[in-house]
Order: structure tokens, then sequence, then C-alpha cells
């Protein structure tokens, strides 16, 4: 079988929230998409987020996040990308966002923001077309 | 169902995403200028195998060479990963720069992977002499230890000087992963008797150093004994026995050992000189096999050979061993190079 | 009573004649494969036994309810009378489940809850440092300090908290609930000290820890240690609240986080009774009766669906398993000890309600109001409606969540009759059949060693994750449906307005600021104590958490009376214990 290039995913909890159903389910869900998926599990400091992405050199960083503070979690992600020379890592977030909140998550340059009753083929496909459009 | 939301979210904007607007060039002398986004990307295109990438190795190879490789393997649930955290801890401390290769199964229906080592290595994400990735096996016939390889000769270029590579001792591929070390440690853990198996499986010969982990729990000695008396059975008279140590990677017990048996090995034992030989033939080999066979392959298909044999066996019931000498001889016309 | 061995003969002949003669003609006209209904008849529930299988409620197997009635039917009428108002999460003399910033904050917060009247006691949120065992001054404490809960450092911000706890409301006569697991020790120890510093005898304190460590490797993540030390540390609180308070509930456990997680049915009650059964091992690895503390053990809530039928016989199957587990296996006497007590029974769970269309889950939460009082509990209609849509609810939301309730108690009259589904052909069948398939699935758990093995191989976490996406991807590919989400959507969708004031209890401008002020507390509280002190009660605690046998409780007494920190506390446990790792997915 002949190597192929893929698609590779961090997805990643920062903070200390622990429900992971999410996470786990679009862990799955992109891994049976084809995409190889670094799940690194719970509380992770934006550092160790930023610093897994570079070295992994992931197409995409999912951020997961249900306790509310994901505004300042994504900045301090995104922060960490741009100061790493890796803000062309398409980040994408998704858990409980209030509506109001996603237009500002994406002024900080998230890609897409993902909520409750999403399909994982929504979130592949759309991964899909993006990093195949750069 | 799923539409309108591919609606919703498909006529946004895209952002741009990675652009491969690297050299190979600036690539390679990213990484001798040890910048790490380089290192990363680097490995990504010669993992993808992309074009070039046989020429931007043969620029890394002449950086290489001081790094040693260490590679892990045990059954699933021996600890690994967190051994591979603990050592590479004790490894920083004692001022090495530490490369990292973790390799979890493909799948073999979707092609993707769920890479999950780094859940056991979080206090070590954010060390600097450290550098770690996570590899899927990717399905590679034989092409595994290969990119291995080339993943260890990247690190090695940018300054690693000690690469461990941690891999599930089940498989072929994994196993013909860890042979591509300088030393093999073999993880083995009390009660399950898994340790064991793997012995049977055929890692015995492979492995310089056994190690018994979670050794607080009840059975260690058991498992110490059982090991000892398996290597005391298969040793030649005369030779020294691989060392079997007791860790715990959750209280850190035995890893300060650990390093010093792994250290202390003196390079340039004949025993070495004969494994480098070994390696040596091993990759010249599986480059040669992989070069034939797909210049073979991608002939056969393009010209529609293969297409045309394949209906011959399968309508005209015609033996394959036939089909496979005939078109070998078609391709080199001395049919003796190929028979065998 | 013996069945009549002619009568069952004549039913299920005739059974066997409806299924060729009616069913199957009907399936074949309408070109199915098989029925889509199902009918049960006595054939479905042979040798019932209905003393043995349910019995009456508040007896053994407690089947048909734990009570035949709760505190709040008792007052139903009253209570329609002069306007209560019940807070959710509220039962047995608590107020609202709430709390944020500092303790200053949740005290003023507290404070204003009083002046209108509602005078349950603290039923605390802690924020996610304090579950995780941290100070706010931890890296891990950033952008999270008092944003979920209130943060808690020491026992100064416990004892502020309790400030207006006094007079008619002091700690001897209302009760407090912590909703606390890995860090569950270090609170009750504050509790006792707060009770001790202000006179008053331990065995009058009442109240609920979660202390429910085993469920949160499962599912919920605030976790510190691994599985065995934390199950010592819950042992150690056992004896420790049995001896001293007796009126202080041990723990609330429960499969609910466990079901939100993504665990099937059977797996939240056999994973949830098996937790059950390693906290009562441990009780008695204490040296405890079974009976001296298993009536102190309860409950908070289990199941969570959609599927009605189901959830009334998961209720059902849960109290009759629990009773017997309790029974049989622990050899317990006193019927207490084998009831499951708990304010919720069936529900819907949170994950049941959905972003689109958020008004839907208003029927959905009536649904499982019915649900609920169908099988022995307040019939709530839980969640309100805009719970999906971020953290908060309105006003309107809270109030249509009420008076659904209020429905279905005073005009549906839901909650006036016990167990209405005894005896059903379906419901006796479907109760035994949840039952056995979740013993089976304990008893492969026992096989493993119990619920602290199945928890460090992994076991647990991975089936509810591959439970959790099977799910997913039942409703990716249309197999089960779910309105408005994978169901009779497009493009005639009305977009309807929903109000999303929410009840302004948290002063937002306070959360921006509470980290700072609480770095400031700390930081002064480490300059003022007596940091001798402080080092000798945390060596002595290091000491004799090395031996798994000694109680830890009086050395952790001792480290927050002489104000040692929260973290201080836990990191020293830390150090001797380890931390939990996550395994592979």
């Amino acid at each position: 079988m002949e190597p192929e290039s893929k698609i590779r995913v961090l997805i990643a909890k920062p903070g200390l929230d622990g429900h992971e159903r999410g996470a786990h389910v679009v862990a799955y869900g992109l891994r049976d998409a084809g995409f190889e998926v670094i799940y690194t599990g719970l509380r992770q400091t934006p550092r160790q987020i930023v610093n897994t992405a570079i070295q992994e050199d992931v197409d995409v960083v999912g951020l997961s996040i249900l306790c509310g503070a994901h505004l300042s979690l994504t900045q301090m992600v995104i922060n960490g990308l741009k100061e790493g020379g890796a803000e062309d890592i398409l980040v994408l977030v998704g858990g409980i966002v209030p509506e109001e909140d996603i237009p500002r998550l994406k002024e900080m340059g998230v890609g897409e923001v993902f909520t409750a009753g999403t399909p994982v083929s929504a979130v592949s496909n759309f991964i899909r077309a993006a990093v195949s459009a750069s | 169902m799923t539409e309108n939301f591919f609606l919703r979210f498909m006529d946004i904007h895209i952002k741009k995403t990675k652009t491969a607007d690297h050299s190979w060039e600036s690539l390679v002398a990213g990484v001798q200028a040890r910048n790490i986004r380089a290192m990363a990307r680097l490995i990504t295109r010669v993992e993808n195998r992309e074009p070039g990438w046989k020429e931007a190795m043969k620029a890394v190879y002449p950086l290489t060479g001081s790094a040693r490789i260490f590679g892990i393997t045990g059954s699933p649930g021996a600890g690994k990963s967190s051994l591979t955290c603990e050592i590479a801890e004790e490894l920083v401390k004692r001022g090495h720069q530490v490369g990292i290769i973790a390799v979890d199964p493909s799948s073999p229906f979707s092609g993707g992977a769920l890479l999950g080592d780094r859940l056991r290595m979080k206090k070590i994400f954010t060390m600097k002499e450290i550098f770690i990735r996570s590899m899927a096996t990717r399905g590679m016939l034989g092409g595994l230890s290969q990119a291995a390889r080339d993943v260890a000769r990247i690190m090695d270029a940018f300054g690693k000087d000690i690469i461990l590579i941690e891999t599930v001792g089940v498989g072929q591929d994994e196993i013909e992963v860890v042979k591509t070390a300088d030393r093999v440690m073999m993880v083995c853990i009390p009660g399950q008797g898994d340790g064991i198996q793997a012995l049977k499986a055929g890692v015995m010969e492979i492995a310089d150093i056994y190690i018994i982990n979670k050794a607080d729990l009840p059975g260690a000695d058991e498992v110490m004994a059982d090991i000892c008396a398996m290597l005391n059975l298969s040793s030649q008279n005369g030779q020294a026995l691989p060392p079997v140590l007791k860790t715990s990677a959750l209280k850190n017990q035995g890893i300060s050992e650990l390093a010093d048996s792994l250290l202390s090995h003196p390079a340039g034992s004949s025993k070495d000189t004969l494994r480098r030989e070994i390696q040596a033939r091993e990759e010249i080999l599986s480059l040669m096999e992989n070069d034939v066979f797909r210049a073979i392959r991608s002939r056969w298909e393009q010209s529609g050979a293969l297409t045309a044999e394949v209906r011959k066996m399968v309508e005209e019931n015609k033996d394959p061993y036939s089909i496979v000498s005939e078109l070998l001889q078609q391709i080199d016309g001395k049919a003796d190079l190929f028979s065998s | 009573m013996p069945e009549n061995k002619k009568e069952t003969d004549k039913i299920e002949q005739a059974e066997k004649q409806w299924q060729q003669q009616v069913i199957e003609k009907r399936v074949a006209r309408f070109n199915l494969s098989k029925s889509p209904t199902r009918f049960y008849s006595p054939t479905s529930i042979k040798n019932f036994d209905f003393l043995e299988k349910v019995g009456f409620p508040g007896l053994y197997p407690y089947t048909a309810g734990s009570n035949p009635f709760d505190f709040w039917r008792a007052y139903a009428g009253d209570a329609a009378k002069t306007g209560y108002r019940p807070d959710w999460g509220g039962a047995g003399g608590v107020g609202k489940y709430g709390g944020f910033g500092t303790a200053e904050d949740y005290r003023d917060y507290l404070i204003r809850m009083h002046a209108m009247g509602r005078t349950g006691g603290p039923n605390m949120a802690f924020d996610l440092v304090t579950q995780c065992g941290y100070d706010s001054d931890s890296p891990y404490a950033e952008g999270e300090v008092g944003r979920v809960g209130v943060a808690i450092d020491s026992f100064r911000d416990f004892a502020v908290i309790y400030e207006p706890y006094t007079g008619n409301l002091e700690i001897d006569k209302v009760p407090s609930n912590f909703t606390i697991n890995a860090p569950a020790a270090v609170i009750i120890a504050m509790y006792a000290t707060l009770a001790e510093k202000r006179g008053i005898p331990l065995d009058k304190l009442r109240g609920t820890p979660q202390n429910d460590i085993l469920k949160e490797f499962i599912a919920r993540g605030t976790y510190i240690y691994p599985p065995g030390p934390s199950l010592r540390l819950f042992r150690d609180t056992c004896v420790f609240c049995t001896r001293y308070m007796p009126k202080f509930n041990i723990n609330s456990m429960g499969g609910y986080h466990i079901r939100e997680a993504g665990a099937t049915r059977v797996q939240d009650l056999a994973f949830s009774m098996a937790n059950a059964a390693a906290y009562i091992r441990a009780g008695i690895s204490g040296g405890l009766a079974v009976d001296g503390f298993a009536p102190m053990l309860t409950f908070n809530a289990f199941g969570g669906s959609m599927e009605i039928y189901q959830e009334i016989a998961f209720q059902r199957a849960a109290r009759r398993i629990y009773a017997r587990m309790v029974k049989e296996k622990f050899g317990a006497q006193n019927p207490r000890s084998m009831m499951i007590r708990q304010p919720i029974t069936a529900h819907i769970g949170c994950s049941s309600t959905t972003l689109q269309r958020p008004l839907n889950n208003l029927t959905r939460a009536v649904v499982g109001g019915i649900a609920a009082g169908m099988s022995g509990g307040i019939p709530g209609a839980f969640p309100p409606y805009d719970e999906p849509l971020g953290l908060g609810h309105s006003q309107e939301a809270v109030q249509l969540q009420l008076d659904a309730t209020r429905i279905l108690i005073y005009e549906a009259k839901v909650a006036d009759v016990n167990d209405p589904w005894a005896g059903s052909y379906f419901m006796e069948s479907l109760t035994d059949e949840i039952e056995s398939e979740a013993l089976a699935e304990m008893e492969k758990i026992e096989n493993m060693g119990g619920a602290v093995a199945a928890i460090e191989n992994g076991y647990m976490q991975k089936a509810i994750s591959k439970s959790a996406y099977e799910r997913q991807k039942q409703i990716e590919r249309q197999e089960d449906f779910v309105v408005g989400v994978n169901a009779f959507t497009g493009s005639n969708e009305i977009s309807v307005n929903v109000n999303r004031v929410v009840e302004a209890t948290y002063d937002p401008q306070l959360l921006k600021t509470a980290e700072k002020r609480q770095l400031r507390k700390l930081e002064q509280l480490k300059q003022e104590r007596n940091g001798r002190a402080v080092s000798a009660a945390l060596s002595d605690l290091k000491k004799h958490a090395k031996d798994e046998s000694v109680n830890l409780m009086s050395d952790i007494c001792e480290c927050v009376r002489n104000d040692a920190t929260l973290q201080e506390i836990c990191d020293v446990l830390r150090e001797v214990f380890g931390e939990f790792q996550q395994t592979k997915l």
C-alpha cells in the first residue's frame, strides 16, 4: 500500500473541566474519517496544547471546552500558536458556547465553533475542505 | 439530515491552513538551526513520502550519527508510555536532549488513527529538551520501520542525542521498528503473564534489557523469576545475560537505575558491530525492495498488464505463478534473475 | 401463588394464534420484516412472584418505592396555597445549588437569598480549581478561579461562607451540601472544624458531601489520586462521619454523570452499583458494621433518557438490585441500609435536551417529569428548556419548569399513586430484563476485581466512550431520531424567539476580579499563619498517609485548623499516593 499524506488533528481539553464525552466522540469520529487524531486527555494548559500542536505538526487543533472559560482559554492557545510561528494551524472550538460568544471567538481567529448536536461528519467535512483548500 | 449542517458550515470563509511554502532545503536548514517547527514539518513531509523525500534524507544523513536510539516495547497496558516519560525526564536531568517517537496502530478500516501515547507524558510536554512525535503505523508494508528510522535521523540531525521509540510489541511491523534501535527494552508487568507471552512471540532475541514495570504490584518477583529462568535456558555459554530491572513509573522507582543501565552500555562492542551490520543490511534491502516493488507495480498498473492478468486468472483460471514469472520476464528479459 | 398451569397454557395458545393470525398478517400487509410494536401478556412474566419481585412501597425489595410518600408529597397541599417555590437541587432543607467567586462573593449572595426568604443551608458548588485540589495561585487555576463555583483555598474561606449562618440558621439547625469529590475529606474536615470553633457538637451536624470519587474517574474527571488511595480517603471519611457526625450523610453517589458521559442504561446501572459496592466494602474494611453506616449512604440520581418506559423500569430495577445486594452480599439487616435514598428518580438527563429548537426541551422535560412521578419521585420537569444554550437559565425557563412540575403534581395528579406500573406484564418484564443485564455486567466487573480494578484498567471509561460514540453514529445514520436535530428539519423551519434574560444572581464584575482578590487573601494567609505549625501538621499527615491502615481525618483536621491550604494538603497526599493517569482510549 502506498503511504499517503494524512490530515493530523489534535483534540485537546484545556483547563480543568473534565467532561470528555464530546472530545472522545469527535476523536473516534475523526479517526473513522481517516484522520490521525492525537488525543492528550484532560487538564491541558494552553502551553502544553501549543507545544503538542507544533511538535506533532497538526493541521488542526480542536479545543473542547464546557466550563464557560472558552474565551480566555482559546485566546491563550491562539496567542501561543502565534508566538510559536504556527498561526497557520486551524483552530476549532467545540462544547458549550453561547451564541453571542461565537463571533468573538471567530474574531480571535477560530475557524469554526461546533456546539451540541453537530454531527461528527460535519466536523470532518469541514476539516477536509479547510485543509485541502490551503 | 446532515445536509443542512454542512450548508451551515461549508459556506463560511475558510481560513488558510498549513502552507507548503517551505522548500526541502529550507526545512533541512531549519532543522540544523534547531527550529522546532522545521523539524516537525520535515518529519511530516518525509513520513508522507512526498516527492523529494529521499533527496532530503540524503541531506539529513550527514548531520546524523551522534544519537543513541533506544526501543521500548511490551504488551498493551504494560505502562510503556509512562515509563518512556519517566526515562525521558531522567535523561534530561542528566543533560541529554531527548526525542520520543510514539507509535500507535492505524485503523485498518479507515486508515485513520487515534494516537494516545501522549496521555501519559503530560508532564514533559513543555520541557524544551524533549520533542515528542506520535506516529501511526499507516499499514505501510515494511515501511513503518523505515519511516521511524527517518524520523529518528531527523531528530538526530536536530541535535537530540537520545531517541526513544515506543511501540506495542504485537505485530511484526512493530517488532521491526524496535529492531532499528541500538538497544531494546522489553517491558513486562506482574500478574498478567503477558510479558512472558511476548517473549514467546519472538521479541526475546532482540531485547537487551528486561523491565518489570509496576513492580510495586504483587507478583513482580514471580515475573522476574520467570524471565530469568527463560534467559538462562536460552543463553549460550559464557554469554552475559541481559539485565532484568524492576521499575514503577507511577512512583518513579527504579528509573535512575534503568537510565544507568541504558547509558552504561559501552558503544562499539562486537555485538554492537554485528547488530549495526544487520540493521544496515536490512535498511538497504528494505529501501531497495520498496523501490523495486513500486517501480514494477506502477509499470504494471499503468500498462494495464496487471488488470489483464487478473482477468485471466479469474476468468480463464490461469495460475498466478505463471503470471508473475511471465510478467517479470517481460521486464527483465532474463528469466534467471527472478526465478528461484 | 402457584400458577394455574392450565390457564397459562391457554393464554400461550391464544398468543400463538394471535401472532399468526393477526400480527403476521398485519406485518405482511405493510410489507414489514417485523412488527414495529410489542404487546405483553402473562406469558411475559411467567412465575411472577409479587412479594419477591415488587412488594409494597417502603418495604423490601423496594421495587415499588423507597417510601410510600416523601416529605414533599406530605405537604404538597399546603405548599400550593403558600406559593412555595422549591429550589432545584435543594432537597432536604438546603438552598439552591450554587456558588461563585470568592467566599465573600458567595456569602453576600447567600445573604441576599436569605433576605428573599430562601433560607436553606448552603448547597455549595466549588470551582474546578478547588475540585481538583489546587489553590487559586496554582498555574492550573488561571482563568478558572470562582468560575463554576466558589473558590476555597483554606479554612478561612470556608468560615466566611458561614458568617450569615448563625441564630436560627446555625449549623446545628440547617444542613449543608458540598458537591465535592476528590478533596471531600478536606471539606468535611473544614465543616467539622467550623463546628468545633463554634462549640457545636459534631453529632448535631447535618448535610451531604458528594464524596463519590469513583464516578469522577469514569465520567466527570475531577480526580486527583489513583482509585485505590482515593477509596482509602473515602473509607476515612466514612469512618469519621459514622463515629462523629452520625446525622451527616456520607456521600451522594449516582450514575447520572455516568449516563451523561455516554453510558448505556445497563452500564449506568451496573457501574453505579459496582461503585456502591466498593464504597460499602471500604466502610467495612474501616472496621464498621454495614448497618452502622449504610443508612447514611445516599444517591443523587441515576438514569436519564427520553425513553420513559425504560427509565421507569430502570428505577425499579435499581432499587431492587441495591436492596438485594446490601442485604444478601453485605449482610445488612437494617431496612434503611437497603433502600436507595435519592431526591430525584427518573428524568431525561441534560444530554437529552437539544440546542436546536430549544422550546422542545420543555416538552421533553415534561415527559421526564411524568416518568419521575411514575417511578417514585417528585415529578420534576427537569431541566429548564434553555439548559443547552449556555451556562445559566433564564427566569422564564425556570418559571415554565416549575409550573410544569406543579401541573403534573396538582392537575395531572401523577404522584398520587405509588408505582402505578406494578404488576404490569410489560413493566415487570422490562424491569427483570434491565436487572438481569445489569447483574451480568456487575458480575463482569466483580470478576475483574471490582470497581477500582475496572477503573484502573480503563474498562469502564472505554466502555462508556464507545457507547457515546455508538449513540452518535446511530443519530448520524438516522437509526434513531431526535426531533429538530436529525429528523423533521428543513427549509420550513420557523425561528422561535427565546428569552435569554438570565437571573442576575452572580455579578459578572465580581467574577472578573475574583481571581485577583483570592490571590491577595491567599498571600495574606501565608504571611499571617504559623508556618511552623502548618509544616508540622503537614508532615504528620504525610507520615500517616504512608501507612494504609491509619485514618487520616484527624491529621487533615489538624492541617485545616492550622490554616494549611487545600492544595498543600492535597499535595502531601499527591506525593504519597501519586496522581491518577488516564488510560488510552
